[in-house]
């Protein structure tokens, strides 16, 4: 069973900080999106990093297709020796980014984000249309319907505050 | 968003990009939908709906061992 909800609220309730992107982020605005992986922007100081480590250790996160019969050890020090990571865990795969093509790292990304409610505790969703550029800058012919999707929000949205 | 934006999903503008999705073959309907809910409560049936088909998934590969089970 995957619960990635759970896991960005318990990034929330560690005061991780993050930026919710990716496919979690459409479905988020609305999109009818369905996705099995979390992808979250992070701040790479030490402090978050050791923050991260806290909410994955109790999962289990281990890289994706990494042999089973091969120990992995998983600490904040692992997380500094990388900036991107695609981690299956025991709640479901969650893709760690050090910064958003076209859009920036995790200080450039939170003056474009909504601060969302995640049942008492606040997360960053990434707005749509820095979504929209991110997207654009990616190019993936995979994520042509996802780019329909926000534009077609992004236009319902206007004249709304 | 409002009611007003469901609204702009369901009766698309001419020319315009929701009606651009739709010709895409985007289900508007689906969009307008989502709406209703919160951020949290979308992203809470997203899981849902990745944990139906995981169920789904794992049913059809039970039912493929258990036909050649049998045929073996």
């Amino acid at each position: 069973m995957i619960d990635l909800f759970e896991i960005a609220r318990r990034f929330s309730e560690a005061q991780v900080e993050f930026v919710i992107v990716g496919g979690i982020a459409i479905r988020g605005h609305g999109g009818n999106y369905i996705t099995e992986d979390l992808d979250i922007c992070y701040s790479r100081t030490n402090d978050n990093l050791k923050k991260i480590a806290s909410v994955l250790a109790p999962i289990n996160p281990r890289p994706r297709r990494f042999p089973e019969n091969l120990p992995y050890i998983f600490d904040w020090t692992t997380l500094q020796h990388g900036t991107n990571f695609t981690f299956e865990t025991s709640m479901g795969d969650i893709d760690l980014l050090g910064e958003v093509a076209g859009v920036g790292s995790y200080i450039d990304l939170v003056p474009q984000s909504l601060l969302v409610d995640f049942d008492g505790y606040s997360a960053y969703l990434l707005s749509i249309p820095a979504l929209i550029i991110a997207k654009r800058t990616a190019g993936r012919p995979k994520d042509e319907a996802g780019l329909k999707v926000l534009e077609a929000l992004l236009e319902a949205s206007k004249d709304e505050n | 968003m409002s009611s007003s934006a469901r609204e702009k999903l369901l009766n698309p503008k001419p020319g315009g990009k929701i009606a651009e999705a739709r010709d895409y073959g985007i289900d508007l309907t689906m969009l307008a939908e989502n709406l209703h809910y919160t951020p949290a409560e979308r992203i809470k049936r997203n899981d849902q709906a990745v944990n139906s088909i995981l169920k789904i998934e794992e049913a059809v590969r039970k039912a493929k061992a258990a036909k050649k089970a049998k045929t073996q």
